[in-house]
């Protein structure tokens, strides 16, 4: 699920940054010091949508870098239990297949797969239906439900599962080609 | 003790809920037809809830069991947290004391104990429902079942484990990204490398066929109805346990506390206010076995000795008024059983056929002017007003008495105070009795037990007196507690 939240960061400036264009290094810095980071509370912080107030700077003994105590807003992303999500397969295997929903990684188990699905080895491993109908690859889009989520401090994974209805491939990259 | 029937009945439930269908392993593989013994674990444990400490030996003859075959099953429940054993080394001195105990505590199932008594060294087992442990077990295994029942249900895309058959090492799922190996398809052990094996430990009910969605809906379906059904059957189980919860757990303590505890009890039962150690129960009037009418003379004696004495003392307590119900309420507050009373009185009657003029008399002489001292005495002092209305009441249902007893029993009860004497040796024989009883043989212990109930209009209006006197004390008590 997406939030749009305001954090709070201290950001440390160097002082060759120092002088008209402050405030956009600044920015630029923030934008690239966290955007893409992940934290176990917050969950994934896609992007900053603007900054709220820089504080007052603070000059560091020894090194001359300067601590300024930026808010700014953003988006952030955090899968809950429970949730449906889209994701493209990454890796299929024996054991199940992996996919990716954004910043996300999701496990989907083979006992999570419909009993009716199979595993195919080959050059490219798959999963597919009796009547090869339905076939789940790598690139697949799929839907699934997440059913349990490992929050690290900056980590989350996910395991999912697309045995339920409505779940299952959205889009079959072999079809469309 | 008294509180144990709710739990027995939980532990009756709980035993044909759980335990119908055990048996003890182990045999039903030599023998076939015979050795279905599966109601055996329901049978032994009701049997306890009517005992509280039992030897095992005992119980196995009050069964019909083999000492074996019963052994196995209380091994069985000892590790099921139901029942407490104890073993110890005993000699038939031993014996005699678990078997007095026994007798303290009223149980009339002692059949041929006497036999025990010539054994040496032995070590003998005792077991004993663990109702507290009962309790919780049964909580919790019901907790248990919802618990895993549910979770089938619920998130019945439970999160898969994984277990690496070389070190035993477990992974869920939720480690598969650190798992996975670019080289093949399997998961692999971070410790060992060995391939991971997914492992399947959810109910039994999976194999009832993966078929096709239908399958799984299937099972969805049975596992709710086995939850409803768990529900219903269990109910009254349920309900019991709830109506278990505020009682206080009858605790028997282990066997030596609870020996010494049916001592006693059964001492205090058995209206023992003076002798408190067996060995002086003994020697008195115990010793020598005497029958009752003996005991009945004796006990005249003593009325009569006390009779004077008795006198003094209400004209005593009727100038103090406090002091004097302290006195009094004390004798009425310890509780004698119904048939005590009336055996006594009983007794009393028949022996004091001679006595009976000169305590008529006196006792008419002296409850008047004892009520009319305590009013003089008692006007002056304003404070003590409400603890006057008590004692007038007090007196009031004194006198009641009085006329009733000379109604009812055509004989005189000179006062409060020599019906406590009436108590006061009554118990003494009593303790003779018991002690008694211990040595040979526990009929008499039947007899009067039963004796007490069937008796008619006479101890029932003892007892309503008695009842009176004992309100009237309490009352008297609290007003005591508040001025002091």
């Amino acid at each position: 699920m997406f939030f749009h939240m305001v954090l709070e960061r201290n950001m440390q400036l160097h002082p060759r940054h120092f002088g008209r264009d402050l405030r956009d290094k600044l920015v630029a810095k923030l934008m690239k010091d966290v955007e893409g980071t992940c934290s176990g509370h917050h969950g994934f912080i896609v992007a900053i949508t603007g900054i709220e107030s820089v504080g007052k700077g603070r000059i560091r003994d020894g090194t001359g870098f300067v601590v300024f105590p930026v808010k700014y807003q953003c988006v952030v992303f955090r899968p809950f239990k429970g949730e449906i999500l889209e994701a493209v397969v990454t890796m299929v295997n024996k054991m199940g297949f992996f996919a990716e929903a954004g910043p996300v990684q999701i496990f989907v188990s083979n006992h999570l797969i419909p009993d009716d699905m199979e595993f195919q080895p080959g050059d490219i491993p798959n999963y597919t239906t009796s009547d090869g109908s339905v076939k789940i690859q790598k690139e697949s889009e799929v839907r699934l439900k997440i059913i349990g989520t490992r929050v690290d401090a900056t980590e989350i994974f996910c395991i999912g599962t697309i045995k339920d209805d409505f779940l299952g491939v959205i889009s079959d990259p072999g079809a469309n080609s | 003790m008294g509180s144990a029937d709710p739990f027995n009945r939980l532990v009756k439930l709980a035993a044909r809920a759980f335990y119908d269908d055990i048996t003890t392993k182990g045999e039903n593989q030599q023998k076939t037809g015979r050795s279905d013994n599966r109601g055996i674990a329901v049978v032994v444990l009701d049997t306890l809830t009517k005992r509280q400490w039992v030897r095992e030996e005992d119980l196995a003859k009050d069964l019909k069991l083999h000492t074996k075959q019963l052994r196995r099953t209380l091994r069985f429940f000892e590790e099921e947290k139901l029942v407490t054993r104890d073993h110890r080394k005993e000699t038939a001195k031993g014996a005699k004391v678990y078997n007095a105990a026994v007798a303290a505590t009223g149980d009339s199932q002692q059949t041929g104990r006497e036999g025990d008594d010539k054994q040496k060294m032995h070590v003998h087992s005792y077991c004993c429902l663990d109702y507290a442990q009962i309790y919780d077990v049964v909580r919790y295994r019901l907790h248990r079942m919802k618990k895993k029942l549910k979770d089938e249900l619920e998130s019945k895309n439970t999160i898969q484990e994984y277990v690496c058959p070389n070190c035993g090492k477990r992974y869920t799922a939720l480690d598969a990204l650190q798992l996975v190996s670019p080289y093949d398809e399997y998961f692999h052990c971070e410790s060992c490398n060995g391939v991971l094996v997914a492992e399947s430990d959810k109910l039994a009910i999976q194999d009832l066929g993966d078929g096709d969605d239908n399958a799984r809906k299937h099972r969805h379906d049975k596992i709710k109805d086995m939850l409803s059904k768990m529900e219903v059957q269990l109910k009254p189980l349920i309900d019991q346990l709830a109506r278990v919860k505020d009682l206080p757990i009858p605790e028997y303590g282990n066997l030596q506390a609870w020996e010494a505890r049916a001592h006693a009890s059964g001492r205090s039962a058995n209206g023992d206010l003076t002798a408190s150690d067996p060995s002086k129960s003994s020697q008195g009037f115990g010793f020598g076995g005497t029958p009752m009418p003996y005991v009945g003379e004796t006990k005249v004696g003593l009325l009569r000795n006390f009779f004077h004495f008795s006198c003094e003392v209400e004209v005593a307590f009727s100038g103090i008024g406090e002091k004097g119900e302290m006195v009094k309420s004390e004798t009425p507050m310890k509780v004698l059983p119904p048939w005590m009373i009336k055996d006594g009185m009983n007794l009393t009657k028949e022996q004091r056929g001679e006595t009976k003029a000169e305590t008529k008399t006196d006792s008419t002489l002296t409850a008047p002017e004892v009520s009319d001292d305590k009013k003089s005495s008692t006007v002056n002092d304003e404070k003590k007003s409400i603890q006057d209305e008590y004692v007038k009441a007090y007196y009031a249902a004194l006198l009641m008495r009085q006329r009733e007893q000379e109604e009812t029993m055509n004989r005189p009860e000179p006062a409060n105070t020599i019906s406590n004497e009436d108590y006061y040796t009554t118990t003494e024989r009593q303790v003779g009795m018991k002690s008694k009883r211990d040595e040979d043989h526990e009929g008499d212990d039947v007899n009067w037990e039963e004796a007490g109930p069937t008796t008619g209009g006479q101890t029932r209006q003892f007892k309503v007196d008695l009842n009176e006197e004992a309100e009237a004390s309490e009352e008297e008590d609290d007003i005591d507690w508040e001025e002091g």
